[in-house]
Protein backbone atom coordinates (compact mmCIF):
# COMPACT_ATOMS: atom_id res chain seq x y z
CA UNK A 1 0.00 0.00 0.00
CA UNK A 2 2.59 2.25 1.08
CA UNK A 3 5.24 2.03 -1.53
CA UNK A 4 8.59 3.15 0.16
CA UNK A 5 11.96 2.75 -1.47
CA UNK A 6 13.78 0.44 -0.12
CA UNK A 7 15.82 2.25 2.69
CA UNK A 8 13.85 5.39 3.33
CA UNK A 9 16.91 6.95 5.08
CA UNK A 10 17.27 10.36 3.39
CA UNK A 11 15.64 13.85 4.88
CA UNK A 12 12.29 14.45 4.45
CA UNK A 13 11.88 17.55 1.67
CA UNK A 14 9.49 19.55 3.11
CA UNK A 15 7.23 20.32 6.75
CA UNK A 16 4.63 19.83 4.51
CA UNK A 17 5.53 16.40 3.51
CA UNK A 18 6.74 15.25 7.22
CA UNK A 19 3.30 16.12 8.28
CA UNK A 20 1.08 14.85 5.94
CA UNK A 21 3.35 11.08 6.48
CA UNK A 22 2.72 11.45 10.48
CA UNK A 23 -0.79 12.06 9.43
CA UNK A 24 -1.74 9.55 6.71
CA UNK A 25 0.21 6.37 8.90
CA UNK A 26 -1.89 7.32 12.23
CA UNK A 27 -4.77 7.33 10.16
CA UNK A 28 -3.73 3.78 8.38
CA UNK A 29 -3.17 2.16 12.00
CA UNK A 30 -6.16 3.72 13.18
CA UNK A 31 -8.15 2.78 9.84
CA UNK A 32 -5.90 -1.29 10.61
CA UNK A 33 -6.89 -1.82 14.30
CA UNK A 34 -10.75 -0.51 14.77
CA UNK A 35 -11.44 -1.21 11.34
CA UNK A 36 -13.23 -4.45 12.39
CA UNK A 37 -15.48 -2.20 15.09
CA UNK A 38 -18.54 -1.29 12.45
CA UNK A 39 -18.75 -5.28 11.67
CA UNK A 40 -19.46 -5.43 15.39
CA UNK A 41 -21.87 -2.71 15.79
CA UNK A 42 -23.18 -4.38 12.33
CA UNK A 43 -24.01 -7.54 13.90
CA UNK A 44 -25.26 -5.97 16.71
CA UNK A 45 -27.89 -4.51 14.95
CA UNK A 46 -28.59 -7.54 13.24
CA UNK A 47 -28.84 -9.62 16.24
CA UNK A 48 -31.26 -6.99 17.98
CA UNK A 49 -32.94 -6.00 15.00
CA UNK A 50 -34.56 -9.56 13.89
CA UNK A 51 -34.33 -11.25 17.25
CA UNK A 52 -36.24 -9.27 18.96
CA UNK A 53 -38.63 -8.53 16.30
CA UNK A 54 -38.96 -12.19 16.09
CA UNK A 55 -39.57 -12.88 19.97
CA UNK A 56 -41.95 -9.94 19.33
CA UNK A 57 -44.13 -12.04 16.72
CA UNK A 58 -43.88 -15.12 18.96
CA UNK A 59 -46.17 -13.61 21.69
CA UNK A 60 -49.88 -13.14 21.28
CA UNK A 61 -50.86 -9.68 20.90
CA UNK A 62 -47.35 -8.53 19.06
CA UNK A 63 -47.01 -8.69 15.53
CA UNK A 64 -50.24 -8.50 13.98
CA UNK A 65 -49.14 -9.82 10.52
CA UNK A 66 -47.93 -12.88 11.10
CA UNK A 67 -46.73 -14.81 14.40
CA UNK A 68 -44.06 -17.35 15.10
CA UNK A 69 -44.31 -20.35 17.33
CA UNK A 70 -42.57 -19.15 20.55
CA UNK A 71 -39.83 -21.86 20.71
CA UNK A 72 -38.89 -20.85 17.03
CA UNK A 73 -38.54 -17.27 18.18
CA UNK A 74 -36.67 -17.83 21.02
CA UNK A 75 -34.36 -20.33 18.93
CA UNK A 76 -33.86 -17.52 16.24
CA UNK A 77 -33.31 -14.97 18.57
CA UNK A 78 -30.53 -16.88 20.89
CA UNK A 79 -28.74 -17.93 17.80
CA UNK A 80 -28.48 -14.18 16.46
CA UNK A 81 -27.39 -13.38 19.76
CA UNK A 82 -24.54 -16.32 20.11
CA UNK A 83 -23.87 -15.44 16.22
CA UNK A 84 -23.08 -11.36 17.38
CA UNK A 85 -21.34 -12.70 20.91
CA UNK A 86 -19.07 -14.99 18.86
CA UNK A 87 -18.02 -12.21 15.91
CA UNK A 88 -17.80 -9.54 18.67
CA UNK A 89 -14.91 -11.99 20.61
CA UNK A 90 -13.37 -12.87 17.73
CA UNK A 91 -13.23 -9.22 15.85
CA UNK A 92 -12.59 -7.29 19.37
CA UNK A 93 -9.60 -9.76 20.34
CA UNK A 94 -7.87 -8.62 16.51
CA UNK A 95 -8.22 -5.25 17.73
CA UNK A 96 -5.49 -4.57 20.05
CA UNK A 97 -3.25 -7.72 18.68
CA UNK A 98 0.14 -7.52 19.04
CA UNK A 99 -0.12 -4.94 21.81
CA UNK A 100 0.89 -4.91 25.28
CA UNK A 101 0.82 -2.82 28.37
CA UNK A 102 -1.52 -0.43 29.89
CA UNK A 103 -4.47 -0.83 27.24
CA UNK A 104 -3.99 -4.24 26.85
CA UNK A 105 -5.41 -4.20 30.64
CA UNK A 106 -8.08 -1.70 29.92
CA UNK A 107 -8.91 -4.33 26.55
CA UNK A 108 -9.30 -7.12 28.86
CA UNK A 109 -11.61 -5.67 31.72
CA UNK A 110 -13.62 -4.21 29.06
CA UNK A 111 -13.97 -7.72 27.55
CA UNK A 112 -14.25 -9.64 30.77
CA UNK A 113 -16.99 -6.68 31.94
CA UNK A 114 -19.77 -8.26 29.25
CA UNK A 115 -19.32 -11.72 30.39
CA UNK A 116 -19.69 -10.79 34.37
CA UNK A 117 -22.55 -8.91 33.18
CA UNK A 118 -24.28 -11.03 31.34
CA UNK A 119 -24.56 -13.73 33.94
CA UNK A 120 -25.15 -10.91 36.49
CA UNK A 121 -28.62 -10.66 34.20
CA UNK A 122 -28.99 -14.28 33.64
CA UNK A 123 -28.40 -15.55 37.42
CA UNK A 124 -30.69 -12.41 38.73
CA UNK A 125 -33.27 -13.93 36.23
CA UNK A 126 -33.40 -17.90 37.75
CA UNK A 127 -33.76 -15.95 41.22
CA UNK A 128 -36.59 -13.48 39.69
CA UNK A 129 -38.00 -17.13 38.23
CA UNK A 130 -37.66 -19.09 41.21
CA UNK A 131 -39.57 -16.46 43.33
CA UNK A 132 -42.33 -16.87 40.93
CA UNK A 133 -41.82 -14.53 38.59
CA UNK A 134 -43.79 -15.91 35.59
CA UNK A 135 -42.84 -15.85 31.39
CA UNK A 136 -44.50 -12.43 31.46
CA UNK A 137 -42.28 -10.14 34.07
CA UNK A 138 -39.37 -12.25 32.88
CA UNK A 139 -39.91 -11.26 29.13
CA UNK A 140 -39.64 -7.56 30.49
CA UNK A 141 -36.69 -8.18 32.71
CA UNK A 142 -34.19 -9.65 30.56
CA UNK A 143 -34.47 -7.54 27.96
CA UNK A 144 -34.11 -4.63 30.13
CA UNK A 145 -31.76 -5.63 32.30
CA UNK A 146 -29.04 -6.77 29.67
CA UNK A 147 -29.67 -3.55 27.81
CA UNK A 148 -28.82 -1.52 31.19
CA UNK A 149 -25.47 -3.61 31.36
CA UNK A 150 -24.77 -2.86 28.11
CA UNK A 151 -25.55 0.39 27.50
CA UNK A 152 -23.29 1.04 30.99
CA UNK A 153 -20.31 -1.10 29.77
CA UNK A 154 -20.58 1.15 26.38
CA UNK A 155 -20.06 4.49 28.37
CA UNK A 156 -17.46 2.50 30.19
CA UNK A 157 -15.65 2.10 27.02
CA UNK A 158 -16.20 5.68 26.14
CA UNK A 159 -14.24 6.70 29.34
CA UNK A 160 -11.33 4.30 28.25
CA UNK A 161 -11.08 5.12 25.13
CA UNK A 162 -12.29 8.60 24.96
CA UNK A 163 -15.18 7.63 22.22
CA UNK A 164 -18.05 9.71 21.41
CA UNK A 165 -19.43 6.99 19.30
CA UNK A 166 -19.57 4.82 22.72
CA UNK A 167 -20.94 7.67 24.73
CA UNK A 168 -24.02 8.29 22.33
CA UNK A 169 -24.54 4.61 21.84
CA UNK A 170 -24.44 3.89 25.55
CA UNK A 171 -27.13 6.40 26.30
CA UNK A 172 -29.46 5.48 23.91
CA UNK A 173 -28.80 1.49 25.06
CA UNK A 174 -29.24 2.39 28.60
CA UNK A 175 -32.43 4.53 27.65
CA UNK A 176 -34.26 1.79 25.64
CA UNK A 177 -33.66 -1.00 28.13
CA UNK A 178 -35.06 1.18 30.78
CA UNK A 179 -38.28 2.61 28.51
CA UNK A 180 -39.10 -0.79 27.00
CA UNK A 181 -40.54 -2.71 29.68
CA UNK A 182 -43.12 0.59 30.10
CA UNK A 183 -44.58 -0.45 26.81
CA UNK A 184 -45.36 -3.36 27.93
CA UNK A 185 -45.04 -6.74 26.77
CA UNK A 186 -44.58 -7.95 24.06
CA UNK A 187 -44.31 -4.53 22.49
CA UNK A 188 -41.27 -3.87 24.49
CA UNK A 189 -39.34 -6.30 22.05
CA UNK A 190 -40.32 -4.20 19.19
CA UNK A 191 -39.64 -1.33 21.12
CA UNK A 192 -35.83 -2.66 21.71
CA UNK A 193 -35.57 -4.03 18.46
CA UNK A 194 -36.67 -0.89 16.66
CA UNK A 195 -34.76 1.57 18.75
CA UNK A 196 -32.26 -0.71 20.00
CA UNK A 197 -31.20 -2.36 16.85
CA UNK A 198 -31.53 0.79 15.11
CA UNK A 199 -29.27 2.40 17.29
CA UNK A 200 -26.42 0.06 16.50
CA UNK A 201 -27.23 0.39 12.79
CA UNK A 202 -26.99 4.01 12.87
CA UNK A 203 -23.86 3.70 15.16
CA UNK A 204 -22.44 0.98 12.53
CA UNK A 205 -23.02 3.56 10.01
CA UNK A 206 -21.36 6.40 11.06
CA UNK A 207 -18.41 4.80 12.24
CA UNK A 208 -17.99 3.07 8.83
CA UNK A 209 -18.05 6.37 7.06
CA UNK A 210 -15.96 8.35 9.89
CA UNK A 211 -13.21 5.87 9.33
CA UNK A 212 -13.47 5.57 5.40
CA UNK A 213 -13.51 9.66 5.59
CA UNK A 214 -10.35 9.81 7.41
CA UNK A 215 -8.79 7.40 4.67
CA UNK A 216 -8.51 9.78 2.03
CA UNK B 1 14.24 23.41 8.67
CA UNK B 2 17.45 23.79 10.26
CA UNK B 3 16.61 21.99 13.60
CA UNK B 4 14.71 18.85 12.73
CA UNK B 5 15.49 16.31 14.34
CA UNK B 6 17.41 14.10 11.95
CA UNK B 7 17.15 10.94 13.66
CA UNK B 8 13.04 11.24 13.12
CA UNK B 9 12.89 13.35 10.01
CA UNK B 10 13.23 10.52 7.73
CA UNK B 11 10.19 9.09 5.82
CA UNK B 12 11.09 5.25 7.22
CA UNK B 13 11.78 6.27 11.08
CA UNK B 14 9.29 9.07 10.89
CA UNK B 15 6.51 6.57 10.29
CA UNK B 16 7.85 4.36 12.78
CA UNK B 17 7.87 6.63 15.47
CA UNK B 18 4.43 8.18 14.66
CA UNK B 19 2.90 4.89 14.88
CA UNK B 20 4.68 4.15 18.26
CA UNK B 21 3.16 7.29 19.68
CA UNK B 22 -0.05 6.40 18.33
CA UNK B 23 -0.57 3.37 20.97
CA UNK B 24 -1.09 4.86 24.47
CA UNK B 25 2.06 5.50 26.79
CA UNK B 26 3.04 2.47 28.78
CA UNK B 27 2.08 -0.06 25.91
CA UNK B 28 4.44 -1.97 23.62
CA UNK B 29 3.73 -3.36 20.41
CA UNK B 30 5.29 -7.01 18.61
CA UNK B 31 7.48 -6.46 16.10
CA UNK B 32 5.57 -8.97 13.77
CA UNK B 33 3.12 -6.88 14.24
CA UNK B 34 4.40 -3.01 13.77
CA UNK B 35 5.84 -4.23 10.76
CA UNK B 36 2.76 -5.50 9.23
CA UNK B 37 1.49 -2.05 10.65
CA UNK B 38 4.27 0.04 8.54
CA UNK B 39 4.27 -2.47 5.75
CA UNK B 40 7.97 -3.05 5.56
CA UNK B 41 10.26 -5.38 5.01
CA UNK B 42 11.93 -7.27 8.07
CA UNK B 43 15.45 -6.27 7.56
CA UNK B 44 14.68 -2.58 6.83
CA UNK B 45 12.18 -1.99 9.78
CA UNK B 46 15.23 -3.77 12.07
CA UNK B 47 17.90 -0.80 10.22
CA UNK B 48 15.56 1.41 11.10
CA UNK B 49 14.66 0.60 14.37
CA UNK B 50 18.37 0.20 15.28
CA UNK B 51 19.17 3.77 14.59
CA UNK B 52 16.44 4.84 16.69
CA UNK B 53 17.37 2.57 19.33
CA UNK B 54 20.89 4.31 19.11
CA UNK B 55 19.33 7.81 19.99
CA UNK B 56 17.35 5.83 22.68
CA UNK B 57 13.89 6.67 21.57
CA UNK B 58 12.77 3.11 21.50
CA UNK B 59 13.16 0.18 23.65
CA UNK B 60 13.77 -3.50 21.63
CA UNK B 61 12.77 -5.98 24.69
CA UNK B 62 13.21 -9.59 23.33
CA UNK B 63 11.44 -12.08 26.10
CA UNK B 64 9.48 -15.42 25.82
CA UNK B 65 6.01 -16.36 24.80
CA UNK B 66 6.72 -19.88 26.28
CA UNK B 67 9.22 -21.76 23.48
CA UNK B 68 8.30 -18.79 21.06
CA UNK B 69 11.05 -15.96 20.98
CA UNK B 70 8.73 -12.30 21.40
CA UNK B 71 10.22 -8.88 20.49
CA UNK B 72 8.55 -6.16 22.11
CA UNK B 73 8.90 -2.70 20.82
CA UNK B 74 8.43 0.60 22.62
CA UNK B 75 8.67 4.22 22.31
CA UNK B 76 10.55 5.54 24.63
CA UNK B 77 9.87 8.54 27.16
CA UNK B 78 12.59 10.56 25.03
CA UNK B 79 11.34 8.92 22.05
CA UNK B 80 7.82 10.71 22.52
CA UNK B 81 9.24 14.09 23.77
CA UNK B 82 11.03 13.86 20.78
CA UNK B 83 8.50 12.89 18.90
CA UNK B 84 5.90 15.99 20.18
CA UNK B 85 9.18 18.37 19.87
CA UNK B 86 9.17 17.42 16.14
CA UNK B 87 5.39 17.92 15.20
CA UNK B 88 5.82 20.82 17.05
CA UNK B 89 8.53 22.36 15.17
CA UNK B 90 6.90 20.75 12.16
CA UNK B 91 3.77 23.31 12.80
CA UNK B 92 5.88 26.58 13.76
CA UNK B 93 7.73 26.31 10.78
CA UNK B 94 4.14 26.32 8.95
CA UNK B 95 3.28 28.84 10.57
CA UNK B 96 1.19 27.25 13.11
CA UNK B 97 -1.77 26.16 11.35
CA UNK B 98 -3.55 23.76 13.05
Amino acid sequence: MNSTPPVDDEPLQSPDEALALIREQQRSVEREQLGGVPWILGVWAVAWGLGFLALWSGYDGGNPWFQLPLPLAGSIFGALLVAAIVTSAVVGARIGRGVRGDSAFSGAIYGVSWVVGSAAVFVTGIALSRAGADGALLSLYYPAAYALVAGLIYLMGAALWRSLDQLVLGVIIAVVGAVAPLFGAPTNNLVMAVLGGGAFLVAAIVMRVSLSRRAR
Amino acid sequence: MTDLDPVIHAAARLRITATLASLEPGDRITFPRLQELLDMTAGNLSTHLRKLEEAEYVAVEKSHQGRTPVTFVTLTRRGRRAFEDYTDALRAVLGGEE
